[in-house]
C-alpha cells in the first residue's frame, strides 16, 4: 500500500505505536510545533488561499483540531485498511477544494507539490521542536522520522516523489521553498494575529466566558510571539514579522518547559483525552460530562463571585457575559447569532459555498460516509446554496451577508433545505430501515437519544428527523443535538 | 419596604438618605428571618409603578441597589441563602445591575437554607399576564386550565402561597404585590418606618401571625366544650 516506504524487515514499522510520530502525539511540545507548522503551511500561497477560503479554523478551531487529530491518528495507526480509507476520505475532501484567491491565482488542494509542503512543514517542525527544547534528535532517528513522513505522503498521494528521497536533500528543498515561495499570506497573518486573540472557548469552557477571555488576553499574544520567534529567519524577514527583544528567549523557554514534560510519569499527558474532554458539551451523556457539568457550574459560580467582588467603577469584564437575555426568549437565538455560530462556518462574515461545504464536510466526517453517499450530501448542500443565493443574495455579490440573511430569515426553509434533511436522514440511516436507531443516532450526534424521541417507539422517524433539522436550521432553536455538531467552536 | 422617604423627611434629610438607611434594615431582616426559621422571604424593593418617581431618585436607587448587591453577595452565599430577582424586565434597568442580579442568582443557585426573592421592577398583574401569555403559547386547551396549572406558568412557579405580608409605615394597600400568591395571606401593618424596622419588630410580626386564626375560607374549628 505504501509505495515509497524504505523499511526493511529488521527495522521497526513506519506506522503504528513504534513510530517516532506516535511518540510525539502526547508531547506538549508538539502543540507549539503544530502551530508553527500551520503558519508555515499557511505562508505557502496556494495553501494560504485554500485555508482562507475553505477552512473553519477561525470560527470552529476546536472542532477542526479534533478532526485533524483523529485523522492523523488514523493515518499513523497500525491498520493499513483504516489508513487507506482515511487517505481516500482526505483526498475526496481536498478534491472539493479548489478556486482562486483574491488576486485571481488559482489554487487546488490536490496539487502534489503543495501537499508535499504540508508534510514537509510537519516534519521540519518536529525536528525543530526537538532542537529548540534542547533535546535534538540524532541522525538515525531523524532519518527514520523522515521515512515515516514520506510514507505518510505516499499513503496520501500514492507516491512521495515530491519530497526528496534523502534527508540530506530535504534541507535544501525546505530552504528553497522558504526563501522562494513563502509569502506574507493573509492566512498566515490570520493565524499569527487574529486566531489566538479571538479564539472562541471550547465547549468545555463555554460557561466561563470571563475566565476564558482573561486567559486568552494573556496567552494569545504570548503564543503569537513564541510562534513568530520560532519561524525560519528568511521567512520572518520576507513577511515583515516583528523581532521583539526577549522573544527568542521566551520561545526557547516555552519549548524547554514543554520539553520538561518528559519527566512526568508516563500517561499523565494524554492528548486524546484532553481533546475529548475539551469538546464535551453539557448535554452529552458521556460519564465524564456529569463531572464536567458540575465543574462548569462551579466555574460559573466562581466567575460570578469574581465579577461581584471586583471593585465597582470601570467595567471589569472585557468580554461581558450576556446577562439575562432580555430580548430573546428561552431556547431561541437571534438571527445574527445563528449566522455567526452556524451558517458562517469559515468565520469571514459572509455566507457562501465554502461555509455550506464545511457543514457537509463535518456531517460526512461524523457519519464516516463513503461514496456515493458523500457526493449526494454535498450535492444536496450545493442545491441548498443555490436556493439561498437566489433568495437571499439581494445585492448580487455572490454571497450572503449577515444583514441580507437577517432581513430574509423566514424564507430559509425552502424545498432544497428539506432535501438536505432527507439526504442526511438517508445517510444517517445506515441500515436503510427507515428509522434511525440508537446506534445510528449516536454516530451522528455522539450522544444518546433524548427522552422525548424514545417516547414513540425507540426509534427516530424520517418526518421527526426532517422536522427537527428544519427547526434548527430555520427556527433557530437552540439546545438541539445539532448545536454541538455545527455551532460549537 | 415603605417609609424611607418619610423617615428622611422627619430628619430633614434628602429622600436618598432614607434609601441608604434601608440597607441596614434589609440585612437585619434577612438575618432575623433566617434565624427564625423562615424558608421563603420576599422583599418588595421596586414596583413597576416606582418608575414614575423623579429620575434622580430612580438613578440613585439603581446605583444603591447595585452597591448593596455586590457588598453583600459573599454574606448571602455564606449564609446559604438562595437569591433571585422577580420582575427585572424593564429596559430602563441599567445593564450592569441586571448582570449583577444574574451573577448573584448564579452564585447562590445551589443554596438551600432560605430562598430570598427580591421583587425588583415587579408588578403582580404583569406576572399574571405573563402566565396567561405562556399558557396561550403552550397551546393549552381552555378546559384544561386549572389554578394549579396556571400557577405553574407564573414566574418562579416554585414559590409557595404567601403566608404573611408585612407592610411597614402604616400603609394599608396591596400595591400590586405578588397578587396571585397573596390570595390567603395574613397582613400585618406595623406603624414603624422601614429604616427603623428591626429584628424585634419582625419577630413581633411573626408572633402576631401565629396568633391569627387562619381559616382559608372555612368555619372556625370546634373548640373544647362545644356540644358535639
Amino acid at each position: 500500500m505504501t509505495t515509497g516506504t524504505t523499511g526493511t524487515a529488521d527495522e521497526a514499522p513506519l506506522f503504528g505505536p513504534e513510530s517516532q510520530f506516535d511518540a510525539f502525539f502526547d508531547d506538549p511540545r508538539w502543540a507549539l510545533a503544530v502551530i508553527r507548522a500551520t503558519v508555515l503551511e499557511a505562508a505557502h500561497p496556494q495553501i494560504g488561499a485554500a485555508l482562507v477560503d475553505n477552512s473553519t479554523f477561525v470560527a470552529h478551531p476546536w472542532r477542526r483540531l479534533r478532526n485533524t487529530f483523529f485523522s492523523m491518528r488514523r493515518m499513523f495507526g497500525t491498520d493499513p485498511a483504516v489508513r487507506e480509507r482515511e487517505a481516500a476520505r482526505l483526498n475526496r475532501l481536498h478534491a472539493r477544494m479548489s478556486g482562486s484567491d483574491s488576486r485571481g491565482h488559482a489554487y487546488d488542494a490536490m496539487d502534489p507539490a503543495t501537499r508535499a509542503w504540508v508534510v514537509a512543514t510537519l516534519f521540519e517542525s518536529a525536528v525543530t521542536m526537538c532542537r529548540l527544547s534542547g533535546q535534538p534528535l540524532d541522525q538515525d532517528t531523524m532519518e527514520r522520522m523522515y521515512a515515516e513522513y514520506r510514507a505518510f505522503l505516499a499513503a496520501l498521494d500514492g507516491d512521495a516523489g515530491q519530497l526528496p528521497e534523502e534527508l540530506h536533500d530535504f534541507w535544501r528543498y525546505f530552504d528553497r521553498v522558504v526563501e522562494d515561495e513563502l509569502e506574507n499570506t493573509e492566512a498566515a497573518r490570520v493565524i499569527l494575529y487574529r486566531l489566538f486573540d479571538h479564539l472562541p472557548a471550547p465547549a468545555l469552557l463555554d460557561g466561563a466566558p470571563t475566565l476564558w477571555a482573561a486567559g486568552r488576553a494573556i496567552a494569545g499574544p504570548l503564543l503569537g510571539a513564541i510562534t513568530i520567534a520560532s519561524l525560519p529567519e528568511p521567512y520572518r524577514r520576507r513577511a515583515g514579522l516583528p523581532e521583539m527583544p526577549g522573544a527568542p528567549t521566551l520561545m526557547q523557554g516555552a519549548y524547554l518547559a514543554a520539553g520538561l514534560a518528559r519527566f512526568l510519569p508516563k500517561g499523565w499527558i494524554n492528548a486524546e483525552g484532553i481533546i475529548e474532554v475539551l469538546s464535551l458539551s453539557p448535554g452529552s451523556d458521556d460519564p465524564r460530562a456529569r463531572t464536567v457539568a458540575a465543574l462548569r457550574a462551579r466555574m460559573k459560580r466562581a466567575s460570578a463571585l469574581l465579577r461581584l467582588l471586583a471593585p465597582l467603577g470601570g467595567d471589569p469584564d472585557p468580554d461581558p457575559a450576556p446577562g439575562p437575555s432580555a430580548g430573546t426568549g428561552e431556547g431561541r437565538r437571534s438571527a445574527a447569532e445563528f449566522f455567526r455560530q452556524v451558517l458562517d462556518q469559515t468565520g469571514d462574515g459572509h455566507l457562501d459555498w465554502p461555509d455550506l461545504a464545511a457543514m457537509a464536510r463535518e456531517l460526512s466526517t461524523r457519519l464516516d460516509l463513503d461514496e456515493p453517499e458523500e457526493t449526494r450530501l454535498y450535492d444536496a448542500f450545493a442545491a441548498w446554496w443555490r436556493e439561498l443565493q437566489a433568495t437571499l443574495d439581494t445585492d448580487g455579490d455572490g454571497r450572503v451577508s449577515a444583514d441580507e440573511y437577517a432581513t430574509a430569515v423566514p424564507s430559509l426553509a425552502g424545498p432544497a433545505l428539506i432535501r438536505v434533511a432527507e439526504v442526511l436522514f438517508d445517510a444517517t440511516d445506515k441500515d436503510g430501515s427507515g428509522t434511525i436507531d440508537a446506534d445510528e443516532y449516536r454516530t451522528l450526534f455522539r450522544t444518546a437519544f433524548h427522552r422525548d424521541l424514545t417516547a414513540t417507539d425507540g426509534a427516530y422517524g424520517r418526518s421527526a428527523f426532517v422536522g427537527d433539522f428544519l427547526s434548527f436550521m430555520s427556527g433557530r432553536r437552540t439546545s438541539t443535538p445539532y448545536d454541538p455538531l455545527l455551532a460549537d467552536a | 419596604m415603605d417609609g424611607n422617604g418619610r423617615w428622611a423627611q422627619r430628619r430633614s434629610l434628602p429622600r436618598t438618605a432614607g434609601h441608604r438607611a434601608a440597607e441596614t434594615t434589609v440585612i437585619d431582616i434577612i438575618e432575623a428571618a433566617r434565624a427564625a426559621g423562615v424558608e421563603w422571604l420576599s422583599l418588595y424593593a421596586f414596583s413597576t409603578e416606582n418608575w414614575n418617581r423623579p429620575g434622580t431618585e430612580v438613578d440613585y436607587l439603581m446605583r444603591l441597589v447595585r452597591r448593596v448587591v455586590r457588598k453583600h453577595a459573599p454574606l448571602l452565599l455564606a449564609r446559604n441563602i438562595r437569591c433571585r430577582f422577580l420582575g427585572v424586565a424593564d429596559p430602563r434597568i441599567p445593564r450592569e445591575l441586571a448582570w449583577d442580579f444574574a451573577d448573584l442568582t448564579t452564585l447562590t443557585a445551589g443554596n438551600r437554607g432560605m430562598t430570598l426573592t427580591v421583587a425588583f421592577d415587579h408588578g403582580g398583574r404583569r406576572d399574571i399576564v405573563e402566565a396567561a401569555k405562556s399558557l396561550i403559547r403552550s397551546r393549552t386547551p381552555a378546559d384544561e386550565v386549572t389554578e394549579r396549572l396556571f400557577a405553574d406558568h407564573l414566574p418562579f412557579p416554585d414559590t409557595p402561597d404567601v403566608d404573611l405580608v408585612i407592610r411597614t409605615s402604616g400603609e394599608q394597600r396591596i400595591s400590586n404585590f405578588m397578587l396571585w400568591q397573596v390570595a390567603y395571606a395574613e397582613w400585618v401593618f406595623p406603624e414603624v418606618l422601614w429604616p427603623d424596622f428591626r429584628a424585634p419588630d419582625f419577630l413581633a410580626c411573626l408572633h402576631t401571625y401565629r396568633r391569627r386564626d387562619r381559616r382559608f375560607g372555612d368555619v372556625p374549628p370546634r373548640t373544647n366544650g362545644d356540644p358535639s
